[in-house]
């Protein structure tokens, strides 16, 4: 699954989880730019990329990323 | 109250518990909230809206979602993220309600499990359905 690909599904369940039907997000795209992106919101998002990809991830990677982009690369090599 | 750790609650396991409603419940829970409306406060009106009696108020209902991720599943170690509910039928003052809940996933990554509550009558209806995400504290 190449990165845009990836980039295309992680959108839906950002729009999904927000509940935000015109969300935009881009690889640089991080907690701060979307105001409900709290902690709570963080692990449901984490959650939902684990079901949508069917892959598991720890939390020290969860923790060490900075942004979308960083996710889907997270994504990228699990899969 | 029961204390498991994340670690020994497996998917498809099953808590559940039983009480019954009672006048003092709804006179506490107005103190609490201040929800005067008429509906769960005064029997003509609600008779007049085609109840028996008083309803019960539905967040009174939802409470015992609280106690069943807070005493039963994980119990101690309880801590609610989140709550999607659905109040399906009517509950009145001395309805029995019977609320189950199944372990229908586990998130290692957080430690949190997600429930499939239903809470049922003394008939049997389902009176309110819920999901619920529980993290389990170490």
């Amino acid at each position: 699954m190449t990165h845009s690909e990836i980039m295309e599904k992680v959108q839906r369940i950002f729009r999904e989880v927000f509940d935000d039907d015109t969300l935009v997000i881009e690889d640089s795209t991080n907690s701060s730019d979307i105001e409900d992106w709290d902690s709570l919101e963080h692990i449901t998002l984490v959650v939902s990329m684990e079901k949508e990809f069917g892959l598991k991830f720890d939390l020290k990677e969860v923790n060490e990323l900075a942004n979308v982009g960083e996710m889907v690369d997270l994504i990228a090599s699990k899969l | 109250m029961n204390e498991y750790k994340y670690e020994e609650i497996e998917v498809g396991q099953k808590e559940s518990f039983t009480v019954t409603v009672t006048e003092d419940m709804m006179s506490s829970f107005q103190a609490v909230t201040g929800d005067i409306n008429p509906l769960h406060n005064d029997e003509d009106y609600a008779v007049s809206k085609g109840h028996p009696g008083r309803v019960v108020y539905g967040m009174l209902t939802a409470s015992l979602l609280s106690t069943l991720a807070g005493v039963y599943i994980p119990g101690k170690n309880s801590l609610i993220h989140e709550v999607k509910i659905k109040f399906s039928k009517p509950v009145y003052i001395g309805d029995t309600l019977t609320t189950e809940g199944l372990v229908e996933e586990k998130h290692d990554v957080y430690s949190l499990i997600v429930l499939k509550v239903s809470i049922r009558n003394q008939k049997g209806d389902k009176v309110c359905k819920a999901v619920m995400q529980v993290g389990v504290a170490d």
